[in-house]
């Protein structure tokens, strides 16, 4: 280790003070609640209900931008197309479209009055004030996680391997579904479970699409605006734990020189 | 057969240029040329990985230019392995199997071993390719091209990473199986020895072209071209039969190399048929004959080339012979065309392959 002059201390002390403003928020949150106050929030049926809404829409989302996103990733990482620059700017998009932004144009464009929400609420997939609404809200933001994520893992891997497969008789499909998508496994899951994080956290855009049913983040906002701090806690830490669990499982998917 | 009718194409900074080609059925074909010739770029083609900007590609008879290199019954054994890292060694040779057919895993996995106790991977056959030698993948890599009997076998440098005995082995390997299963070979090489040795058939390109073409000891005794013959270097090439005529001392032996027209004396390890291979550089060309030398023939001049600073002499005799000297030797050699001179050769300079 190099002596600490007092640069690196001046530099340290920087980071530590950032650091500490992450840990602190969320300690301040964990010790703010007792465990009976955290066993009344488990036994809470309408946060129960949320919590379980919250992780079908989200697991929901994930599976509908894994299923498009995963053959995008593809087309980006492995091809060369017209328009691909382009294409990959716009998946990246929604990471800048502030979330109220983002949802008042699917309100816009998937509502009742639009031509595609017309359409689609005649089939009988209602948006607004309805689960599905939650689960564009949320693939919307997730997105660029799940697709950039996805196509990383996927260029990682050598593409003379799939030329090596397609010369012993696999088609490109069967050579993708045998080499790559092992190889690239990890990381797509790990790009999934940082989608389907993002999920659950989002509020600003699911909040102007579907109030109702209310989603975790939603019922806390809710509780906060009408019981006050005291009632928004319990449920906060128990989405927070959620976070955490699925925190934890991320770190576990990357290869070590990521942690 | 491979056929090549007028390919061109162009990948990043690699062109093919006209390439024309005909590897006979059976044969084993050497591509030879420098660095930057466009070597891999034609065998990628040839595989049908890099699409053609003209020109056509005959595979076993069958036009194959537009189809997938999943339809063109290729072996492609590449420089850099490319095994596939999460299947064991086992699966990566039964690869290929898998996907031609449906499900006689029986009778798969009985090629698998096959191919396994041929190129001496038996032991390895549960390990992960990861923790492999270079050779040991090289095998590996040529057992997996190889095990859904393709008629076609495209070899990227296959020896180039190896140590000359794995070199040796390997190549003795690969012989045996193509004695046994008679598949076309092409071969990249930027080792012309390598031609002699194991080709029926060279093949030298320079910047996407194929500059010559033919039976190796043609191409090495007669370069079409000044840059084949720096590439290749000039040469002398005879086949005949080595027999034993002394005593042998740590595995090599005295010998009579006999064309039938010609006997050298040699150093050899075997006996048998042979090629005899005479660098142009080590023919000593006098007017008269050498007292005491043992290699020594009398030629005829044919023709003298001169090429700046050395000159090339070609005789004919009981063999068309090309001997290169300085240029100042060879004006103070006075020769004239039909001119008898002697030709002296070490023994020791013969190299039997």
């Amino acid at each position: 280790m190099r002596p600490l002059t007092p640069a690196r201390l001046a530099l340290a002390f920087l980071g530590a003070l950032l650091v500490l403003f992450i840990i602190g928020p969320l300690l301040k949150l964990l010790v703010s609640t007792s465990p009976g106050g955290i066993l009344t929030a488990l036994h809470d049926r309408e946060l129960r209900d949320s919590i379980g809404l919250t992780i079908i829409t989200a697991t929901a989302a994930t599976a509908c931008g894994l299923a498009c996103g995963v053959p995008l990733a593809w087309l980006l990482a492995r091809t060369r197309f017209r328009g691909r620059g382009l294409v990959g700017a716009l998946v990246d998009l929604p990471v800048v479209v502030p979330h109220p932004v983002a949802g008042i144009a699917l309100l816009l464009f998937l509502g009742r009055q639009s031509a595609v929400g017309g359409v689609l609420a005649r089939l009988g997939l209602e948006f607004v004030s309805h689960a599905p609404g939650i689960v564009a809200a949320m693939l919307f933001v997730s997105v660029p996680i799940v697709v950039s994520g996805a196509r990383e893992a996927i260029a990682a891997v050598d593409p003379h391997l799939e030329r090596a497969a397609r010369s012993l008789g696999d088609s490109p499909w069967r050579a993708f579904r045998r080499i790559t998508l092992p190889l690239a496994g990890r990381g797509i899951v790990a790009a999934a479970v940082l989608g389907w994080a993002r999920a659950v956290s989002e509020f600003g855009a699911i909040v102007i699409l579907t109030y109702h049913p209310r989603v975790a983040s939603v019922l806390i906002y809710d509780r906060f605006t009408t019981d006050g701090l005291g009632a928004a806690v319990p449920a906060a830490l128990v989405l927070l734990l959620l976070a955490l669990a699925v925190f934890g499982a991320v770190r576990l998917l990357q290869p070590a020189d990521h942690r | 057969m491979i056929r090549l009718d007028g390919v061109g194409m162009t990948a990043g900074s690699f062109a093919l240029r006209d390439v024309s080609l005909e590897v006979p059925e059976g044969a084993h074909a050497l591509l030879i040329g420098p660095t930057g010739a466009g070597k891999t770029t034609l065998l990628d083609a040839i595989a049908g990985h890099l699409p053609l900007d003209r020109g056509r590609i005959e595979l076993a008879g069958r036009d194959v230019t537009g189809v997938p290199p999943e339809g063109r019954g290729i072996g492609l054994v590449h420089q850099h392995y490319h095994l596939f890292p999460h299947l064991s060694v086992r699966e990566n040779i039964g690869y290929g199997l898998r996907a031609v057919r449906g499900a006689p895993r029986p009778g798969q996995s009985a090629r698998v071993e096959e191919l396994a106790s041929m190129l001496g991977l038996a032991a390895l056959l549960d390990r992960a390719p990861g923790g492999l030698s270079g050779g040991e993948r090289q095998r590996v890599a040529l057992a997996r091209a190889l095990a859904p009997s393709p008629r076609i076998l495209l070899l990227d440098e296959p020896f180039a990473a190896l140590d000359p005995a794995t070199r040796q082995q390997l190549r003795r390997a690969l012989r045996t199986l193509h004695d046994r299963e008679r598949f076309t070979i092409l071969q990249v090489s930027h080792d012309f020895d390598e031609a002699l040795r194991l080709g029926t058939m060279a093949a030298v390109m320079v910047e996407g072209r194929i500059a010559q073409c033919g039976a190796p000891e043609e191409v090495f005794q007669r370069p079409a071209t000044p840059l084949v013959a720096t590439l290749v270097g000039v040469g002398n090439v005879l086949a005949g039969t080595v027999r034993q005529d002394g005593p042998e001392e740590a595995g090599r032996f005295p010998a009579v190399f006999d064309t039938g027209h010609i006997a050298l004396a040699v150093v050899a390890d075997r006996e048998g048929p042979a090629h005899a291979l005479i660098r142009s550089e080590d023919i000593l060309v006098t007017r008269e004959p050498v007292s005491a030398a043992r290699n020594q023939l009398m030629a005829a001049v044919e023709r003298v080339h001169r090429a700046g600073p050395v000159t090339y002499i070609h005789l004919t005799g009981a063999h068309p012979w090309v001997a290169v000297v300085t240029s100042a030797y060879a004006e103070s050699l006075a020769l004239a065309l039909g001119q008898q001179v002697a030709l002296t050769i070490k023994a020791t300079a013969i190299s039997l392959l």
